[in-house]
């Protein structure tokens, strides 16, 4: 396989606009932990991730994504091994693990998890591309899926639980959900959650209801971070306060700038300008990545660039609506651009994949 | 593109338009909030972002220290240490939080945890009780950026100890709380007064100002009450951006620097502040000590220096402790004080007006002598009592009523024949009835009330002397008029003759009374009484000298309106006159002669061996007020008497006039002369000492 390579069909538009989002979010992280000495070391680390991430996205590019697939059932072990793991060692300190520490880096299974379900599912549908799209269909693809999802929702971490189903569904709908499903998933999903309210961890209710039902006299607390996040973002103004100039982020009024709120950093600092700019990367990110889907050789190369490009797609979207507060605090990074490595580091992981795909397009379709 | 194509299965393009389309339905509700923040609500967010870094800060100016006029400090401002801790700035872990409050219990001696929170919001700020926990707590609750006392007025060593520490304890800081000091407390309260918080009814008027209400205080009482504006100086105001943590990081205007109070030198002289004190405690509870009971339950004695109306010495008691008010006024003691019927808040030098008996004849004397009433060289029948007739109306054929003379008990017949001067120095009730409501033909037409009132103003009664203390009463020189709207009968002649001897409706403080001498002493002129002398700046620099200020001279000064009048009934007239130089002299030998006169001279027994020539005037004040008749006193013959006495020396050269007064003192020469005669020594004493030293004022 390696012999027939060509680095001529790699994305250099997608990996360009990669590096470049990297590349911008380094420099918003050291913007916004300046001051802190604790912190002080948070640029260079992303940086190193990002040089490791790179090193992956050439790597994993070079491997046909194929092979990832033939090893489906190691990787689905040994994932769910892992979730298990880290949800029974929170259960032992009463709490709620999301990562693993290894010497002075931290592991979070979940993000890597992400892609695992990625592939599976992209497996799955590949499989059964021939097979009638009918409710046996969806409902096995969605017991591959929970099986490690569920490890997930019991961390408990709902956010990254809907990122799956999300990826789930979408990836659903690309091998063909018929409508009528796609209807009743919407009201059952919707009756769902109504009913799972009540079982929800406290916090997150609370997050849900200050966001629904803003209590006027909670200044402090529960809605302080949002409030500030609207306030960088909305002083940005046009053009910005300008980098290293944003008083919401340099006199850390912003909480978590570095990671979950980056993006009212950017706005802050860079303005509405500087905002559109990251949202038609992502934009940009995602057409790369829909586009290498199509181009795709086979259905498992289209659902695992489809996979990808729903991951950063809802992932972004979610951050930013947050930092706009359209929806409820997640806790969703800013994808490519929030600190944070095992993140950073699945992402790239993805795009590397993404890479093998439309590096391995059939050239008659071009 | 095929969906058949050999490879199987390819997605619907239609399908991937429509995930196109979601997405960007997506991205254009996020760009179109992002416009409406950023774009169209941007100017609002950024006044919320300058909000959130620019702190005003009001720098407190430091209230000016009161001096005495030798310099000794009446009132100043000493540091106290509060260890404070600031909700909002503690660390978000709840773990380190515990750690700061348990390291910091350890220094400061608060426990940790103690009662609820509930139990702490029944404490006032600084009240030892509740544990830190609690107090934060309920802190965080109310205003998470307001710093929490949890230890007040901590010795410096622990403060230094905190400060140091602080840096690994966020949101635990020191404040430094001036708190005003009197050191010479209960001595001077009367005088310096005490301060309280701004009241909720003034802090519009305050804070515009520049005042901070709950921070700043204002003067409630004496001095610091009415030279508040002088005292205060003016805050200084700065605006600063400040990070998250409250941290100071820059100026963002040029700093309005505070402007210290001024520091005002005042005219008391502490050491004969501190005699006379002695002198009318010492009195007070000699008599309450012979009598068995607390007899006199009052005393004031002023000292002043009659030419330039610099009060020296002015103690009323019973008085209080304000340095108990020092940061804050406590309830049970500010109700013990207000609950005490003898009403020590009240400086009764100024602030309570009694009948000042036989005090006030000095102006029924000067105004019988000037209006011609009466002249130097004639003789006055002045028997032990006089049958007088009470009228209410020209055609009231009057009922036929007894005048005693004070000597009548131990001398029926009286005092004889004699003049003016001995009228004045034997203080002759009979005497003075004569010279006010005239008597047969001896006397054809007496001063009367009008004119006596027009005298007693010009020597200083009837309106507030205009002290730089608040709470000045104006006394009561009553008229028919006066009578008639107030007491719903007619004006009597009766009346008058009663008036004639400061009894009856006649009302003074013991400062008019202290007027009224020293204006004779001062050959007519009336000196503004003052306490305060000088405003000085930080480093001692005068600011403003001390100028004497006359209100108005007696001699020259047309003053006393003219009055018309024939068989006792008088017509005011359109002409002011001032009154005789040589009637203030007159009057001045009359109240010698009261020193120098061996057989009835009132003060001869006190005065008559002082080494210097004194002059003064004593008197014995029957009264009636709610005290007495709850005794049952106020029967005829049975009243109960204030004691004054008001005397002046050297008396070719007066420079000092003291008065005393006793409520319920019993007779003025010997209850109230010893005081005045033993303040009068411990001036003369003192001015010995100061000549010595080369020194004094």
């Amino acid at each position: 396989m390696l012999k027939n390579l060509s680095w001529r069909h790699f994305d250099f538009w997608l990996l360009g606009a990669v590096v470049l989002a990297i590349a911008f979010g380094i420099a918003m992280i050291d913007s916004a932990v300046a001051g802190n000495a604790e912190l002080a070391d948070y640029p260079n680390r992303q940086a190193i991730f990002a040089g490791i991430g790179l090193v992956v996205i050439l790597l994993v590019a070079t491997i046909d994504y194929n092979y990832w697939l033939v090893l489906y059932r190691p990787m689905y072990g040994v994932m769910m091994v892992l979730l298990i793991f880290l949800f029974m060692s929170a259960r032992a300190v009463f709490g709620a693990a999301r990562w693993f520490r290894v010497g002075v880096i931290f592991i979070q299974p979940t993000e890597l998890a992400k892609l695992v379900v990625i592939l599976i599912l992209a497996r799955y549908f590949d499989k059964t591309k021939n097979e009638p799209r009918d409710l046996r269909w969806i409902i096995s693809s969605l017991l591959w899926t929970m099986g490690l999802t569920i490890w997930i929702l019991l961390q408990p971490n709902l956010s990254n639980v809907i990122v799956i189903i999300v990826i789930w569904i979408a990836m659903l709908w690309m091998s063909g959900l018929q409508l009528k499903h796609l209807v009743s998933f919407a009201i059952g999903g919707f009756a769902l959650v109504t009913a799972a309210f009540p079982f929800l961890q406290e916090y997150q209710q609370q997050r849900v209801l200050t966001f629904i039902f803003p209590d006027p006299n909670a200044t402090y607390g529960e809605t302080y971070n949002i409030q500030q996040a609207l306030i960088a973002i909305g002083s940005g103004s046009w053009l910005g306060k300008g980098y290293g100039h944003g008083s919401q982020v340099q006199l850390r009024f912003l909480k978590v700038r570095h990671t979950d709120f980056i993006f009212s950093a950017i706005s802050e600092e860079f303005g509405f300008v500087g905002a559109l700019i990251v949202i038609a990367t992502l934009a940009f990110i995602l057409w790369r990545c829909i586009r290498a889907a199509r181009l795709a050789r086979d259905t498992s190369g289209a659902m695992i660039a489809f996979g990808v490009a729903t991951l950063i797609f809802f992932q972004g979207a979610v951050n930013i609506a947050v930092n706009l507060n359209l929806i409820p605090v997640s806790g969703l990074p800013l994808p490519f651009i929030s600190y944070g490595g095992s993140g950073l580091l699945s992402l790239m992981l993805g795009v590397g994949l993404v890479e093998s795909v439309v590096m391995r397009h059939k050239l008659t379709e071009f | 593109m095929s969906t058949n194509s050999p490879s199987g299965f390819r997605t619907e393009p239609w399908r991937v338009l429509i995930f196109y389309i979601a997405a960007a339905l997506v991205f254009s509700m996020l760009i179109f909030r992002l416009f409406n923040l950023q774009v169209l609500e941007g100017g609002n967010w950024l006044v919320s972002a300058e909000d959130n870094y620019t702190r005003e800060i009001s720098v407190p100016s430091s209230r000016g220290i009161i001096y005495d006029r030798n310099g000794v400090i009446l009132a100043r401002n000493v540091a106290s240490y509060n260890v404070v801790i600031t909700p909002a700035y503690l660390p978000d872990d709840q773990a380190d939080i515990e750690r700061v409050y348990r390291e910091l219990s350890e220094i400061i001696a608060v426990p940790v945890n103690s009662g609820t929170v509930d139990d702490a919001k029944l404490f006032a700020a600084c009240v030892p009780g509740p544990g830190i926990a609690q107090l934060v707590e309920l802190g965080d609750s109310l205003a998470p950026y307001t710093p929490v006392p949890v230890s007040c007025d901590v010795d410096e060593k622990t403060a230094r100890i905190v400060r140091e520490r602080s840096v690994g304890w966020p949101g635990v800081s020191m404040q430094i709380d001036p708190i005003r000091d009197y050191p010479t407390g209960s001595l001077t309260a009367n005088i310096i007064g005490f301060l309280g918080p701004i009241p909720a009814t003034q802090v519009d008027l305050y804070e515009e100002l520049g005042f901070v209400a709950g921070r700043d205080k204002i003067g409630y009482a004496g001095v610091e009450s009415t030279l508040q504006d002088i005292l205060a100086g003016t805050n200084g105001k700065r605006v600063i951006e400040v990070d998250v943590a409250g941290q100071e990081l820059r100026n963002l205007e040029a700093p309005i620097e505070p402007v210290a109070g001024r520091n005002v030198r005042l005219s008391i002289d502490v050491r004969l502040q501190r005699a006379a004190e002695g002198v009318l405690l010492n009195e007070i509870e000699g008599w309450n000590a012979y009598f068995g009971q607390v007899r006199i339950s009052s005393g004031v004695t002023i000292a002043m220096n009659p030419k330039t109306g610099e009060i020296l010495a002015m103690v009323s008691y019973p008085t209080y402790e304000n340095n108990r008010f020092a940061r804050f006024i406590p309830a049970y003691y500010y109700q013990q004080l207000s609950e005490d019927s003898r009403n020590p808040l009240l400086n009764n030098a100024i602030s309570s007006e009694y009948p000042p008996g036989s005090v006030f004849k000095l102006s029924t004397a000067t105004g019988a002598l000037n209006e011609g009433v009466v002249t130097v060289d004639q003789t006055i029948y002045a028997p032990g009592q006089l049958i007088l007739t009470e009228k209410f109306s020209p055609n009231d054929p009057g009922r036929e009523r007894p005048f005693v003379d004070w000597i009548y008990d131990e001398q029926p017949e009286g005092f004889g024949e004699i003049n003016f001067l001995r009228c004045i120095a034997f203080s002759s009730n009979v005497c003075f009835y004569k010279l006010g409501g005239g008597y047969e033909d001896e006397i054809p037409e007496g001063l009367g009330i009008l004119r006596l009132g027009e005298y007693a103003r010009a020597l200083g009664y009837g309106e507030p002397s205009g002290i730089e203390l608040p709470g000045e009463t104006d006394g009561l020189i009553p008229s028919p008029q006066w009578k008639r709207i107030n007491q719903g009968e007619n004006w009597s002649t009766g009346d008058t003759y009663i008036a004639s001897v400061g009894q009856g409706y006649v009302l003074a403080t013991p400062l008019q009374v202290l007027m009224s001498g020293a204006t004779i002493a001062n050959d007519g002129g009336l000196m503004q009484p003052t306490v305060v002398r000088e405003e000085l700046d930080d480093e001692g620099r005068l600011l403003k000298p001390f100028e004497p200020h006359l209100k108005w001279d007696i001699t020259e000064t047309p003053l006393i309106t003219n009055f018309d009048c024939d068989g006792g009934y008088c017509i005011e007239m359109e002409t002011k006159s001032a009154v005789d130089p040589f009637v203030v002299e007159q009057v001045q030998t009359g109240m010698r002669l009261a020193v120098t006169d061996t057989l009835h001279g009132t003060l001869n027994k006190i005065f008559g061996d002082f080494p210097i020539a004194v002059a003064g005037k004593t008197g014995t004040a029957e009264y009636c007020d709610d005290v007495a008749l709850a005794a049952n006193r106020c029967t005829f013959g049975n009243w109960p008497t204030h004691s004054w006495t008001l005397a002046y020396a050297p008396f070719e050269d007066p420079e000092i006039v003291i008065m005393a007064f006793m409520y319920n003192g019993g007779e003025g020469a010997s209850v109230a002369g010893p005081v005045v005669g033993r303040v009068m020594e411990a001036y003369f004493e003192l001015k010995a000492i100061d000549l010595a030293e080369g020194g004094g004022n």
